[in-house]
């Protein structure tokens, strides 16, 4: 909670992954996981090295060591050995050389793994596998090369590599340059430059484009696209009526100035930034209540046309630029600030922390695997592994913030006042744990008595309990607890096998039963004291540290096992379930439980007090609005290379800077605080060649559902090469020279013939192109969860287009809001969400991969949201069309597909509907369960 | 419900008669279409197993209370471990004995707990691999691990892989079903295809509930008759077969009206499948009472519909994470003995064991030291131990009757013939015709797969 605060009142606060721990993965293992996790990178098959080279070192010999030998056997130098050079292996240990170069028989290492040396056995945890210890003996004989220098110390260097002019010129590192426009021989069909070099291409493979698409499709296709709902018949009319050659323009203009526009492209951003409500903890929810405001800023940003190079700034380092941010309506307020300092939210998942930020900025913002870098140089991109660990350090200089969107009166006020209550909540808390607690040793000292009364309930005489209690003056609550307890078996301790024996037995004398019961109490008084004295020891031992990281490591007393059960069941405030299900020990009464025990002025007190924390709670402003951000950490730190990924091998100290492809020459360290900013401006540069690249890329893939590189998330060796890269980089210019507006290029994109294109096949560029790559032809697309649903909710004429706002389920009935504000969970993802292909949240998505499974058919037969849709739309219908069914079925083909029905569809539906009364909503269902209404073309 | 009751040879028929005939007549129109990626698909090389059941004791079952018996640990109670100081998650004290006694079952002879009295009665059919260990000891990464083959998120199930590989072989359920009570710790992501298709991601089913319509989502409809429903679904044919001629039978557009097909019988196969009141009053018996109980009978009636591969949890979160009192074990093998024998039995019985692998175990171990963390009221139970653990392997192929590798003395590390997580994979991989090393996937422009670079097949175990 002080932490909290402390945070709270920083500077005006940044943003970019903000990632916070959540409850399990915030302590210890959080930070062993961050040391010793590797990434995944696979093997290329085929190990044919020679055992004398790097590669076989690195694949066979290095791994082994850093797995088997590394953690005793370098910094702690166990039995004087070190393990991480070719000299400090030549010099051995306290046993002399590890290593004799080409004689793996007489080198102590290759002994100890074998075990074949007498006493040295290695590694301790087990032998290794025989493979492993060929490989070692190999690479001995072969002269034991060590062939990398990164373990020697010695002062941080700039740590970069130099990169080649080779690896420079791969076409993703090289500069962006307006090409010149193809000529073509189809003038004609063109009708903006995008369309030259899609044409250039096709007509070079002797291939000709398919035809128009219709100006139905066209604009079903234009509002799915950038609206992701389906228009509606006026608009569909309106669009066929203007014969204008300006129509399609406005239709665009139209929907570009729609705020449903960026609840539809800032979605495709959120799969990215992998946007979710809550974080990945352990075994609960863990909700990010703020979450959503950081979702509300990105449709905003969309919707304004914020800038690109603005857009991934204020993502990195907002905070840092603060105050400059055209974008935003309020510039200059304290608001206003601040909507332009949030950032690209991406809540990083826990597992992975600040690893996982790296990765997802890069990977985000300029499609490289930088994560394979963490543990070697990148196998094929030039990114070694120094340049992994200098943006580490940036990310790992960087805290979690919070930035109030209140006033500062308005914040002090609502800690203040927090405080108080809790201050008063808390004593008044300890003032009845005080009670209870003496009640139990009031009620321990009775335990004879209670026992011998459960005795008549439960023996022979077989009395009812609330007579005993009467006659016996006892407390007729606790005497039934007695009764429950001591009625049932098995317990979780067998303290008490005495009494089961006894009862068991049913003919015993009073003096048995009293003698027993005595003795019970006894050791129930006994175990009570023996729990305070070990209570009061392990304070003492704690000291005022209560963290609960600490406890993992300070011994603490306690009962012995069976003992510690009787006292949970007798005495503490914990509920069981055996051998009955107690809410707590039978002698607690705690809460509002304890009331009934206290009397005159104790009484008044716990009534007054209650009244008042009540009216204290009630009178609790809610709390203000804040957005969930990172600032720069008091000292920033550079970070050493971790050998293969471990943090306990650690290599050169790294300065914060740029990645070297990037940079022109030797990349200069970051000097302005963690280096964030200079980060910003290092990627939203027109002169990096993968910012702008990456971007239109993404943009042109969510238009045609193809992208130009169709790994958008890695334009490195291992990524696909461009379909077209002259188009790609004529977009990316023109992107820059738009000055980064991605509305504008929408409308290039949208007004080309390239976009208008029919999806209808020919079976000539079928066979020649089957994947479109040529973009010869429209891709009929599915429609993804967010349209789905969206438009289920719209045709029947119950969709809430209301705008941003906090996140709500979306299986509940009641939630009507377009599918962009449902809640997204990385715990438990919306079965919905889940059916139709939602990605992952907890990590970066570079496109949705749509699939059509038969659980996602039981969705459309089966759902409550499907059926209620039906309703919906069958009601309309007859709202909207009156009585005849000729006219109802005709609204609901020009509703739900734009076009009026068939003869067949006609006839079809009015079979339907005339066969059997009432079964409008089963024919509306059909219609929306149909493969038409699912897919765009 | 009369109409579940489908004669098993009918159910076959429609199994295998796929898209061309269907409840509704269905004209094999769609005979040219797209295969759905769950098609059945041939592995590498001739498979031993066709299908997997993990049963996941999630939250580490203790090995030196249940399938690992160390007789020493007793001679050495009370005193510390003399093998080094091994990282676990807490601290923990000196050695301690198991409460419970060990039996020798079987033919064999391999030794058990007293409290899996039933399961051992099944040892001969049941390789016991004493060696397990995994790199990190805590839940998350270990999970992980073991599902998936990373200790972070983000790489598909084993069972996405499996059914990536081979389809499945009933096109009218799920091809990988996922049954918790609950949810366990890190939850989806431990079912998740990842960057696979969807198609591959586990069905999570909850299993708190008995009746087939509340265990699975959206399996029948609330308000429509059946007659209601034929007629409405092929209604939708027709409109769907008159879209597809106009806009000349799009592949993309078969697969999804395939899809809607298979999902109009699926509703019939699904409550049938999830049904156990079909089983006699005998078998639910001998399955016992509780969640588990059940998880264990439907993962049987799944295995037995062509399902490919079924998880069942045990519970929700994590029970088998027994800190603070190892007797706490008696009472969750208390409700998972019978069952899990019961489905080796059954399996046995019916011969599916032969093409079925059946993996019994949890993330990881625990220490045969006593856990004395501050963490913990009482110190009567075991920390988490990455070190060393003990899984069970059963039918598909492998040897039963036999414990493989070792751990020390006291059963706190695997010492002999030590198997990882990736070659436990690798050699279910291998049982279901696989080469670990060639099941890939390209994404993000390269290629991969569930053991990471790493992997050995376990021979030994094979029969």
């Amino acid at each position: 909670m002080n932490l909290h605060r402390k945070l709270t009142f920083r500077r005006l606060a940044g943003h970019l992954f903000a990632g916070p721990a959540g409850h399990l993965f915030g302590g210890l293992f959080g930070h062993v996981l961050a040391g010793l996790l590797v990434l995944v990178c696979l093997s290329h098959s085929g190990w044919a090295q020679a055992p004398d080279s790097g590669e076989f070192f690195e694949m066979r010999v290095r791994p082994v060591l850093a797995a088997n030998c590394f953690t005793c056997h370098t910094g702690s130098k166990m039995g004087g050995l070190q393990v991480n050079s070719r000299e400090s292996l030549l010099k051995g240990g306290g046993r002399g050389a590890a290593v004799v170069p080409g004689d793996p028989g007489g080198s102590l290492l290759i002994q100890a793994v074998s075990h074949s040396h007498d006493e040295l056995k290695m590694p301790p945890q087990g032998k290794l596998k025989p493979r492993e210890i060929e490989d070692l003996a190999a690479w001995i004989k072969a002269g034991a090369a060590w062939p990398d220098a990164r373990v020697s110390s010695g002062a941080a260097k700039s740590g970069a590599k130099p990169i080649t002019a080779e690896q420079r010129n791969f076409w993703a590192f090289r500069p962006v340059r307006k090409p010149e426009l193809p000529s073509v021989e189809n003038e004609v069909w063109v009708r903006n430059p995008i369309d030259r070099f899609v044409l250039a291409r096709l007509e070079a493979e002797g291939l000709k484009p398919a035809g128009p698409a219709s100006k139905r499709t066209l604009i079903r296709r234009a509002y799915f696209d950038l609206v992701g709902l389906p228009p509606t018949p006026e608009q569909v009319d309106a669009f066929l009526g203007d014969t204008s050659s300006n129509a399609f323009l406005a239709v665009v203009e139209d929907l570009l100035a729609s705020p449903h526009y960026g609840e539809r492209w800032g979605r495709h951003w959120l799969d990215v930034a992998r946007y979710s409500d809550d974080r990945l903890a352990s075994t609960q929810m863990d909700p990010y209540p703020n979450s959503f405001r950081y979702r509300d800023w990105v449709i905003e940003a969309f919707n304004d046309d914020m800038p690109y190079d603005l857009f991934v700034k204020a993502q990195i380092a907002g905070d840092l630029i603060a105050g400059k941010t055209p974008g935003n309506r309020d510039a200059g307020s304290e608001e206003g600030r601040l909507a332009g300092g949030l950032g690209f939210y991406g809540l990083s998942s826990l597992l992975q922390g600040q690893d996982d930020r790296v990765d997802a900025t890069v990977r985000g913002f300029l499609a490289l695997t930088v994560g394979c870098a963490r543990c070697h140089d990148h196998k094929f991109d030039p990114i070694p592994t120094e340049d992994y660990y200098a943006l580490l350090g940036i990310f790992n200089s960087t805290e979690l913030d919070e930035y109030p969107l209140a006033k500062a009166p308005v914040v002090e006020e609502y800690e203040r006042q927090e405080e108080k209550v809790e201050t008063e909540e808390e004593a008044f808390e300890q003032f009845l744990a005080i009670q209870s607690a003496q009640l139990v040793d009031v009620l321990s000292s009775q335990t004879s008595h209670y026992i011998t009364a459960a005795w008549q309930v439960l023996g022979p005489l077989e009395r009812d309990v609330e007579r005993v209690a009467r006659s016996e003056s006892l407390d007729l609550e606790t005497l039934e607890r007695w009764v429950r307890y001591l009625g049932a078996t098995p317990r979780h301790h067998p303290l008490f096998g005495e009494w089961d024996k006894l009862l068991a037995a049913r003919d015993p004398t009073a003096k048995q039963v009293t003698g027993l019961a005595a003795s019970m109490q006894e050791l129930v008084i006994e175990v009570i004291a023996e729990k305070k004295e070990l209570d009061e020891k392990n304070k003492v031992r704690l000291g005022e540290d209560k963290e609960a990281r600490k406890l993992n490591e300070i011994e603490l007393l306690s009962l012995e096992r069976d003992r510690y059960f009787l006292w949970r069941d007798v005495a503490s405030n914990q509920g069981f379930k055996m051998p009955a299900e107690f809410e707590s020990g039978i002698l607690y009464y705690g809460g509002r439980k304890i009331d009934r025990f206290l009397d005159g002025v104790w009484r008044d007190h716990v009534r007054t007090k209650r009244a008042r924390l009540e009216a204290l709670r009630e009178m609790m402003p809610e709390k203000y609005p804040f957005f969930h951000v990172v600032s720069d950490v008091d000292e920033p730190e550079n970070e050493h290379v971790y050998i293969r990924g471990n943090k306990d091998n650690l290599g050169d100290e790294v300065p914060r800077r740029f990645l070297s492809v990037l940079s022109d020459e030797e990349p200069k360290p970051f000097t302005q605080g963690s280096g964030r900013l200079e980060l910003a401006e290092a990627i939203a540069s027109p002169r990096n060649p993968l910012t702008a690249r990456v971007m239109v890329n993404r943009i042109w893939l969510n238009h045609f559902g193809q992208a130009l590189v169709r790994t958008p998330s890695n334009f490195g060796q291992m990524g696909e090469r461009p379909s077209h890269p002259e188009l790609l980089d004529y977009l990316a210019a023109r992107f820059v020279e738009l000055n980064w507006s991605i509305k504008a290029l929408h409308r290039e994109i949208m007004l080309s013939s390239t976009y208008a294109l029919a999806a209808t096949s020919i079976a000539k560029n079928e066979e020649a192109d089957p994947d479109n790559r040529l973009l010869w032809r429209a891709n009929r697309r599915r429609l993804d969860v967010e349209s789905m649903r969206d438009s289920l909710l719209f045709v029947s004429g119950r969709l809430d287009a209301s705008l941003g706002g906090e996140a709500a389920n979306l299986v509940e009935d009641a939630n009507l809001r377009r599918t962009v504000y449902g809640y997204v969970s990385r715990r438990r993802l919306d079965t919905m969400l889940g059916l139709f292909d939602f990605p992952n949240p907890t990590v970066t998505s570079p496109r949705r991969i749509l699939t059509s499974t038969p659980l996602q058919g039981l969705f459309f037969l089966n759902s409550g949201l499907v059926m209620d849709a039906a309703d919906a739309l069958a009601k309309r219908l007859e709202d909207e069309a009156g009585v005849n069914s000729r006219a109802r079925i005709q609204r609901a083909y020009r509703l739900l597909y734009g076009r009026d029905p068939s003869g067949d569809e006609m006839r079809l539906g009015r079979e339907f509907v005339e066969a059997e009364p009432d079964s409008w909503p089963q024919y509306a269902q059909a219609l929306l369960s149909s493969a038409e209404f699912l897919h765009v073309n | 419900m009369p109409r579940n009751q489908l004669p098993m040879s009918r159910r076959n028929l429609l199994r295998t008669m796929g898209t061309g005939l269907g409840m509704v007549g269905l004209s094999p129109l769609l005979a040219n279409s797209r295969p759905s990626p769950l098609a059945p698909k041939q592995p590498h090389f001739p498979a031993k197993a066709k299908h997997v059941i993990h049963l996941f004791l999630n939250g580490g079952p203790s090995q030196v209370d249940s399938f690992d018996y160390k007789p020493e640990l007793a001679k050495y109670h009370g005193k510390p471990y003399p093998g080094g100081n091994l990282k676990t998650e807490r601290k923990t004290g000196t050695l301690m004995q198991s409460p419970f006694e060990f039996k020798k079952f079987g033919e064999s002879g391999v030794e058990m707990s007293e409290i899996f009295p039933k399961l051992g009665e099944r040892v001969d059919d049941i390789c016991v691999i004493n060696s397990m260990y995994t790199d990190l000891p805590f839940h998350e990464p270990s999970l992980l691990m073991l599902n998936c083959g990373q200790r972070i998120p983000g790489t598909p199930a084993m069972g996405s892989w499996v059914t990536y590989g081979l389809g499945t072989e009933n096109q009218n359920l799920p091809g990988y079903v996922v049954l918790c009570p609950g949810i366990p710790v890190i939850g989806p992501q431990l079912w998740s295809s990842a960057f696979l298709p969807g198609a591959y991601q586990g069905t999570y089913i909850k299993n708190d509930k008995r009746k087939p319509e509340d265990l699975v989502p959206y399996v029948r409809n609330p308000r429509l008759k059946e007659p209601e429903q034929r007629r409405q679904f092929s209604l939708l044919e027709k409109l769907n077969r008159l879209h597809l001629d106009r806009e000349g039978s799009p592949p993309e557009l078969e697969s999804s009206i395939h899809a809607m097909e298979v999902a109009y019988r699926m509703q019939l196969e699904a409550l049938d499948a999830f049904d156990v009141s079909k089983e006699t009053e005998a078998t639910r018996e001998r399955y016992g009472e509780g969640d588990f109980a059940l998880g264990c009978l439907l993962a049987r009636r799944l295995v037995e519909r062509g399902v490919r591969v079924v998880q069942v949890y045990y519970g929700n979160s994590q029970p088998w994470d027994t800190h603070q009192d190892v007797l706490r074990m008696r009472e969750l093998a208390g409700d998972s003995d019978a069952p899990m024998a019961a489905l080796l039995e059954d399996l046995k019985v019916s011969g599916l064991l032969d093409e079925t692998i059946v993996i019994i175990g949890g993330e990881f171990g625990r220490t045969p030291t006593v856990e004395v963390s501050g963490r913990i009221a009482v110190q009567n139970g075991r920390d988490h131990n990455s070190h060393g653990f003990s899984t069970l392997l059963a039918g598909g192929g492998f040897k039963g009757g036999m414990r493989y590798g070792a751990s020390d003395e006291f059963g706190f590390k695997a010492v002999e013939k030590r198997v990882h997580p990736h070659d436990l994979q690798a050699t279910v991989l291998h049982q279901l015709g696989f080469d670990h090393t060639k099941l890939t996937y390209r994404h993000s422009g390269r290629d991969f797969r569930l053991t990471d670079i790493a992997g050995d097949v376990v021979k030994d175990i094979i029969a």
